[in-house]
């Protein structure tokens, strides 16, 4: 089987950091065409995914005055209404268009920068058509579905030059502490650090319910497999128990990828491991639970839900302080919504750029694999395979339900 | 009991207790190591895509044959790919299955289905890189559903080898969304010139693109590749 290597594009972006920062700080002006706003100007945003997180995410942008605000997309029209209704009382005009179908906000030559938070099964979809489309993109965590996702994902924002942000503001803020304590040296040479988080999403059967004329149905589901409406199948709640999408496999990696991508970005920034994908992950099934340990090239490990561990626990050698290091942080004002901002207008990396975000979600993926499979896997962060492992690549992709495609 | 189980399928449905499945799901991973009864379990579950079980039921089997079939399971699902309900759940098997026989079903498939079933055939087709699937996929670039064109530009630029490249190089779509993918797939065609050290091909795609009539994304995507051709040792 074919299935697509990643090596070309891993070559081709070690080829163009190479020739210098440049290529991904080029911006319209630099062609000498003056379509890009100068940075003092306002960063057009439209939203797509309203609802819920969406709508913190709209608040925040609201609220910037470096934004205006146009455009929102859902499949709700309840939805659509009401945040339409908030950006129209926010700037007191009736200027904010809405749309059913996301795409109508990408064919805006107007809008510079869209926002999404939509369930997890649209999310690569999105992304990659709005870096097609131009636009720079802040897309919630968790960023990818699937392990294939990721690499194209990063292969859009870098072939188009897009700022591209993953969501997880935990990331930064909530491990400041053990951040400035493995970074600071303090702890010396990181030998392990533990994460608790779960659970894994499950097989959705619910029952059909009546559809409610308040949503686009089709739409919701887009590239996942069919399926009866069910309110709790499509609720927007942070429930990962059944009572949400973040609970079911199809649209969710439920626990271990939604808070997952708040604890394993926030362990793997402490223990400076974020530009890496783990290389092995040991599966245990103790008397005491199943558990994981990953292992990085660098020979540090990353428990999952190691016995008796608490979360986050770090293990270093602090009777061998090392020097400090600077940790990265956000650019400009504002947390992660003005750290992409910022980067919109000096075309800079963001905190959570996509390439980290997706590091960070890949922990998560193969976690979920080693539990299915009830085994260890090996694997090749540049091929984005396990080598030799004819069953557990079969679990690197899933089949989009037509007409959908990455 | 793993009979147990599959006798429940043919009731299985949406709404009733998933339980009952367990058996299913843990014979999918006990096996693992156990060939003959791994290609017995594989059988009794391609065998209930030819019985009048639910829609659900069938999504279920297709899920696990993602995960155990073989080329033996092919023509069981092959058969569900012109099926409306069912085309999607059969390519969310046959696109993970290894055997050259599963994509060899998908691209037979090609010359019969129409509209989005199509459309999700030749997506998979891309995402599995199938190189044999070329020719036919330039062809359907001048496909008048710009739904069916569009896909095929796409997932050539997956496969994104000599001849995929060849054949975006010499498509000329009116529709933009249709040039949109084009160009994305030409692109990615690029990329992969570069990655093999051919400078000067990667340099014919960029170039042309630098024109101020493309759109800055494109102009930019150039730019870079560009860059990266001229910063590539030798």
């Amino acid at each position: 089987m074919s299935f697509r290597s990643q090596q070309t594009r891993r070559k081709f972006l070690k080829t163009a950091v190479a020739v210098a920062a440049a290529p991904y700080v080029i911006t319209s002006n630099a062609l000498g065409q003056g379509d890009v706003p100068p940075a003092s100007d306002r960063i057009v945003m439209g939203g797509i995914g309203i609802g819920n997180q969406g709508s913190s995410d709209q608040g925040a942008f609201l609220g910037r005055p470096d934004v205006q605000y146009v455009a929102v997309s859902d499949v709700r029209e309840s939805v659509r209404k009401a945040a339409k209704e908030r950006a129209d009382q926010h700037y007191k005009n009736s200027d904010c268009q809405t749309y059913g179908d996301f795409r109508e906000i990408l064919a805006r030559d107007d809008i510079d920068a869209v926002h999404i938070a939509t369930p997890d099964h649209w999310h690569a979809i999105m992304v990659i058509e709005a870096c097609r489309h131009g636009k720079d993109v802040y897309c919630q965590k968790p960023e990818t579905l699937t392990l294939r996702e990721g690499p194209l994902m990063i292969d859009a924002a870098r072939r188009y030059a897009r700022v591209v942000s993953g969501g997880s503001q935990r990331v930064q803020e909530d491990y400041k502490e053990l951040v400035a304590r493995c970074w600071g040296g303090e702890l010396g040479a990181i030998k392990s650090i533990n994460v608790n988080v779960g659970p894994l999403s499950q097989l959705c059967n619910l029952p059909a319910e009546t559809t409610p004329p308040d949503i686009d149905w089709e739409m919701w589901l887009g590239p996942a497999a069919w399926a009866p409406y069910n309110a709790a199948r499509c609720s927007g709640s942070f429930a990962t128990d059944g009572g949400s999408w973040r609970s079911y496999v199809d649209y969710s990696g439920g626990g271990m990828t939604d808070w997952g991508a708040h604890h394993f970005g926030g362990a793997t920034f402490a223990i400076d491991v974020r530009e890496l994908q783990p290389v092995e992950i040991e599966y245990h099934n103790d008397p005491e639970g199943k558990h994981l340990t990953y292992k990085y090239a660098n020979g540090v490990l990353l428990h999952h839900n190691r016995p008796k561990t608490e979360n986050l626990v770090v293990e270093g050698t602090p009777g061998e302080k090392r020097p400090a290091k600077p940790a990265p942080t956000y650019k400009g004002e504002g947390g992660i919504y003005g750290d992409f901002i910022n980067c919109v207008k000096t075309r800079e990396k963001p905190f959570r750029d996509i390439e980290l975000a997706v590091n960070t979600v890949a922990v998560s993926h193969l976690g979920t694999i080693a539990y299915q499979l009830q085994r260890s896997l090996k694997w090749d962060q540049a091929a984005q395979e396990f080598p030799g492992d004819e069953e557990a690549n079969r679990f690197l992709d899933r089949a989009r339900r037509q007409p959908w495609q990455l | 009991m793993l009979s147990n189980a599959l006798e429940a399928l043919k009731t299985y449905d949406w709404g009733t207790d998933r339980a009952v499945l367990a058996p299913i799901d843990e014979a999918v991973i006990s096996t693992h190591d156990d060939e003959v009864s791994r290609r017995e379990l594989e059988a009794s579950l391609a065998a209930v895509l030819a019985t009048p079980v639910s829609r659900d039921a069938k999504d279920y089997v297709c899920r696990k044959l993602m995960v155990i079939g073989t080329a033996a399971s092919v023509p069981a699902l092959a058969l569900l790919l012109p099926e409306e309900e069912h085309s999607h759940m059969a390519r969310f098997a046959l696109a993970r299955i290894p055997a050259p026989e599963a994509a060899a079903a998908m691209r037979d498939a090609l010359a019969s289905l129409d509209g989005e079933l199509k459309v999700g055939v030749i997506s998979s087709l891309g995402a599995r890189g199938d190189e044999a699937s070329v020719p036919a996929l330039a062809a359907l670039l001048a496909s008048g559903d710009q739904q069916i064109a569009r896909s095929a530009a796409l997932a050539l630029g997956d496969i994104r080898n000599a001849a995929a490249a060849q054949a975006l190089a010499a498509a000329k779509p009116a529709d933009p969304a249709v040039m949109r993918a084009v160009v994305d797939g030409r692109l990615a065609c690029a990329e992969r010139l570069l990655d093999s050290g051919d400078k000067s091909a990667a340099m014919a795609i960029y170039k042309p693109m630098l024109g101020a009539d493309q759109p800055k994304q494109v102009r930019l995507a150039a730019t870079r590749g560009m860059l990266a051709c001229a910063g590539q040792k030798e």
